[in-house]
């Protein structure tokens, strides 16, 4: 039997030895972990903006000081140029007590004479945050896009959410009624045309759910709802004008 | 327990042979000792992830034998479970840095179920069983063994888990559009959930047991 001192030398030369790997892996790679990070971040704004074309990290980069740009609003519909929309956190944002305080980013994609807006989610699925980007056509009523950039959903049930054949049930859809009121968009337990057949209306407003991963698409559902009530005032102000 | 193998004995003995070859067939840690089920249901949905993981698992537990074999004669017999776990879970944390960095878009994929190889009892199981009374290059070979016949069957898992729930194998499609539309096939929806896993499981440890001739004592 080896000796108390002994096993305490040992242990917490163990501890102080796996510490330092780690975080002299940790260190050496964050620069490449956190580029991917940004890269993969734009790739999805891009996707969401349904620029399909494959560009390397440069050639996004150029896109983005060419077409892009990112704005703050508040919860009335008016820009905030004072803040620095880059460094805005939705979910601190949403935590702030006082809802006038709460600024949010958007981006603003213009290809020749189109105007896409985009404006990120973020919500909660089974087991993980959701994050990802819906854009609008210029209309401020059509999906034109979007995309699911970070999860930790189950491979192959709620991670679906990041495959094409679900994303593309987006595209077309409206976030307004008839009438021009806020609705949003629903994700459907099933096929959208088997719970809303016939009805038309309705059916402009709702998606495909993913079978075996019915609280993944509630949590869709959700986010979408809150996320983009926050910019309806912003929407109706530029309808406005 | 005695150090397995004499000083002197040449690297690819019938030993050190037996030791890499036994955990596909004889000893295989999931179909025969019915370890690491929870990452084998988890991961299989699909082909892709479940390669990568057992990548991942092979690389930790040949890593986690190998460390614990240099160091099996100073590790303090009562806190030898904490010592292992450390060991374990540095590899691990490592392992997901690394993908992380380089094979960004899996990882985002696997990212939870990674973290959850250091809960994996087969690492565990083979660091007790084996690499705390052997010597290293053995329990290299048994860490190797034990971690590509892991590797092996949540392949064969992934495999038909997809080709039968999505009809696709690496997301290429597999079932032609015309089976679809004219026969009305459709995808095993079963599949693609947890419950698959076991059937396929259950399946694969039937052939298994029928060709080793293995029963339970």
């Amino acid at each position: 039997m080896r000796s108390g001192p002994y096993t305490v030398v040992f242990v917490s030369t163990i501890a102080i030895v796996c510490s330092l790997l780690l975080s002299t892996a940790a260190t050496l790679l964050r620069d490449r972990q956190d580029q991917n990070e940004a890269l993969s971040k734009k790739e999805n704004i891009l996707k969401a903006f349904g620029v399909t074309k494959k560009m390397d990290g440069a050639a996004i980069d150029m896109f983005f000081t060419d077409h892009v740009e990112l704005f703050a609003i508040d919860l009335e519909g008016n820009i905030d140029a004072e803040v620095d929309a880059a460094q805005l956190d939705m979910e601190a944002e949403d935590k702030k007590t006082e809802a006038s305080s709460r600024r949010y980013p958007i981006y603003r994609c213009t290809i020749e004479n189109e105007v896409i807006y985009c404006v990120p989610i973020i919500g909660r699925g089974l087991w993980s945050k959701l994050y990802g980007y819906l854009s609008l056509e210029s209309d401020l009523n059509t999906v034109k896009g979007i995309t699911f950039y970070k999860h930790g959903e189950t491979p192959g049930l709620g991670a679906e959410i990041e495959k094409n054949w679900f994303q593309d049930n987006f595209l077309g859809k409206t976030i307004n009624d008839q009438t021009g009121t806020f609705v949003s968009i629903e994700v459907v337990k099933g096929r959208a045309v088997d719970a809303y057949a016939g009805n038309e209306e309705k059916l402009s407003h709702a998606v495909d759910g993913i079978s075996g991963a019915t609280i993944t698409s509630r949590g869709v559902t959700k986010m979408l709802h809150e996320d983009l009530t926050k910019y309806v005032p912003y929407f109706k102000q530029l309808e406005a004008n | 327990m005695a150090d397995a193998t004499e000083t002197g004995e040449p690297l690819f003995s019938a030993k050190n042979r037996k030791t890499f070859k036994d955990p596909f067939m004889v000893n295989n840690p999931i179909t025969l000792q019915v370890l690491g089920i929870c990452s084998a249901l988890a991961v299989t949905a699909q082909l892709k992830p479940s390669l990568v993981m057992g990548i991942a698992v092979v690389f930790v537990v040949a890593g986690a034998n190998i460390t614990i074999s240099v160091m099996r004669k100073f590790i303090p017999g009562r806190v030898r479970i904490i010592v292992e776990m450390t060991v374990v879970a540095t590899l691990v944390i490592l392992v997901d840095q690394v993908l992380r960095a380089y094979a960004f878009e899996v990882s985002k994929q696997l990212s939870l179920f990674v973290g959850l190889i250091i809960t994996n009892c087969i690492v565990l199981g083979r660091l007790e069983a084996f690499a705390m009374g052997n010597k290293v290059w053995p329990s290299f070979l048994d860490g190797l063994g034990n971690g590509l016949s892991y590797a092996a069957v949540i392949a064969i898992v992934g495999f038909f888990r997809e080709l039968m729930g999505s009809g696709q194998v690496l997301g290429f499609k597999v079932v032609p559009q015309a089976l679809y539309d004219n026969l009305g096939y459709t995808n095993n929806g079963l599949m693609v959930l947890a419950p698959g896993a076991f059937i396929i499981l259950g399946l694969l440890i039937w052939v298994q047991r029928t060709v080793s001739g293995h029963l339970e004592d």
